[in-house]
């Protein structure tokens, strides 16, 4: 087989444009029968993976331009912010500010390591705007107030890792994304499951070396989290080209209280998630892409189970510990969706986290 | 052979006594023990110095063991106040030695003294420093710890390691007792 990955050894090969060749591959290949029920000809769009990933981001910006202007007239409102030493009040605009930039006003360095807000003792995100007058705290990863944090960390390592194996594969390998268990710091590892049109495909240690290399490329730029609630038929829009996520977008928008469905941003990669997600990628520190697993009982085939394992900047572990954890992150996590009901609430469950 | 048991005289110090001693002085040993003399006033009246650690590392011994004659003997044994008086260069502290120190520490197990690393002074730089404190004083503690240690994200994951690590083991210790 000839190198699928565009980050191992062959890097001069040259892009294949993606179009009938691969389609006729498709249709004509009996070995490949689930791969043609599952993709619908309108999911096997002619664009390429860069083209797509920038059309999502676009199409979220404009969303975001049209809540903009939709709000109208700016509202004030107070926020007191609870520091250790004593309670700052800071007026902010509705539906606008958010606790990031709450945190910009007080100091770079809280800007940096704030990981998740805590209004008026609920969860927030750090990048979601504030909708009343309310008490705001900050947690980082070196004070976990609550176990929250963990999670959303854990879970933003995820949708990081989504990300990567989205932009990791060559244009002509399908790679669609399908969805991330919601997270269990417990089993060891973040996981992302994605389907790969490639039958028996095992990587190869330099293979998810490069693989940690472009996390670590992620993390580097200090990308924010832009957290976005959208109508259902925006959210169909933007991932029309992806069989899984098109399928899951109704269930989500049917299981929220508003028909909306939330979508964050990093950089120009989209994704669903319930959230809360940490503010940016600069709070992961020492990471590993430590595995990739077929699964055989998952809910579609040709999924590859994506594990990985990260600590947060700043702390520090000895080589020989992280080791531990590292070698723990390579066995098949088995951290399941719960399939209570057969069919839909599979994709339900998935699309929780 | 009726030499006392030397044990049962002097307190044996409740710290790692550093077999290396680095504290000179170029006037010798009488030098030494003035210097002392000073550290041990200061500790008393202020309970909290920072100083050298090779001088703060040496006057903790003297320290201790000043406080546990104290407390052995009382005020009124005359060997035990001529070594307060010498030490002790303000005499208002020999009461607090008596009657502040004394009630606090009776029943302590441990020294009666801590000893902190500190940091060294930038510019100058290459002298140790220290932070010589005698236990249960006012001040805020000097560690810091964070209270929410369990929860850090590398600890969890350790923890469930951990606990992996043990149910496999116990489930092959149950295998090799079926076989």
């Amino acid at each position: 087989m000839r190198s699928s990955f565009r980050s191992s050894g062959s890097s001069g090969w040259q892009h294949r444009k993606i179009g009938v060749s691969r389609c006729s591959r498709l249709c004509v290949s009996g070995l490949k029968l689930s791969a043609q029920r599952l993709l619908p000809s309108r999911c096997a769009s002619t664009m390429s993976k860069v083209e797509a990933r920038k059309r999502r981001s676009q199409l979220f910006d404009e969303e975001k331009q049209r809540q903009r202007s939709e709000l109208g007239r700016i509202e004030k409102i107070e926020v007191t912010y609870k520091s250790v030493e004593d309670d700052v009040v800071m007026v902010m605009n509705r539906n606008i500010s958010t606790p990031y930039d709450c945190a910009r006003h007080i100091s770079e360095n809280v800007a940096k390591t704030a990981a998740i807000a805590l209004v008026d003792g609920r969860v927030w995100d750090m990048h979601r705007p504030f909708t009343g007058k309310c008490e705001l705290e900050l947690v980082t990863m070196q004070s976990p107030k609550t176990g929250v944090v963990n999670y959303a960390f854990w879970r933003t390592c995820s949708m990081i890792l989504g990300a990567v194996a989205d932009s990791a594969f060559k244009d002509h390998v399908d790679v669609h994304l399908h969805s991330f268990p919601v997270p269990q710091i417990h089993s060891g590892s973040f996981i992302y499951d994605v389907f790969i049109d490639l039958p028996n495909w095992r990587p190869t240690d330099s293979e998810l070396r490069a693989m940690s290399a472009l996390f670590i490329k992620l993390t580097n730029q200090e990308l924010l989290l832009e957290r976005l609630e959208v109508p259902c038929d925006v959210a169909l829009h933007m991932f029309q080209d992806n069989p899984f996520k098109s399928q899951q977008i109704p269930n989500i928008a049917k299981n929220s209280d508003n028909d909306r469905v939330t979508l964050y941003r990093l950089g120009d990669y989209v994704d669903i998630s319930k959230g809360p997600m940490v503010s940016s990628s600069g709070l992961m520190g020492r990471v590993t892409v430590s595995a990739v697993h077929k699964l055989a009982d998952g809910p579609v085939d040709g999924l590859y189970r994506f594990q990985g394992i990260a600590l947060p900047k700043g702390i520090l572990l000895n080589h020989f510990a992280f080791s531990i954890l590292e070698k723990r992150a390579k066995k098949l996590n088995t951290a399941m969706w719960q399939p209570h009901i057969e069919g839909e609430m599979i994709n339900v469950t998935a699309s929780m986290n | 052979m009726n030499q006392p048991n030397l044990e049962k005289l002097v307190n044996k110090l409740r710290y790692n006594v550093k077999p290396r001693r680095k504290f000179r002085n170029p006037e010798g040993s009488e030098g030494r023990l003035l210097k002392f003399r000073k550290t041990l006033t200061a500790l008393i009246k202020y309970e909290r110095l920072e100083l050298n650690y090779p001088r703060g590392d040496e006057a903790r011994g003297y320290v201790d063991q000043l406080i546990f004659e104290a407390i052995r003997h009382g005020p009124m044994h005359k060997e035990t106040m001529d070594m307060a008086n010498f030490w002790i260069i303000e005499k208002q502290l020999v009461h607090k030695l008596f009657k502040v120190l004394v009630p606090r520490y009776q029943y302590y197990t441990t020294s009666f003294t801590k000893l902190h690393k500190a940091p060294n002074i930038y510019p100058i730089g290459h002298y140790e420093r220290a932070i010589l404190e005698l236990r249960g004083n006012m001040y805020p503690s000097v560690e810091q710890y964070n209270p929410h240690e369990r929860n850090l994200l590398h600890n969890l994951l350790l923890d469930a390691a951990k606990k992996e690590y043990r149910m496999e083991k116990y489930k092959e210790i149950a295998n090799n007792i079926k076989q």
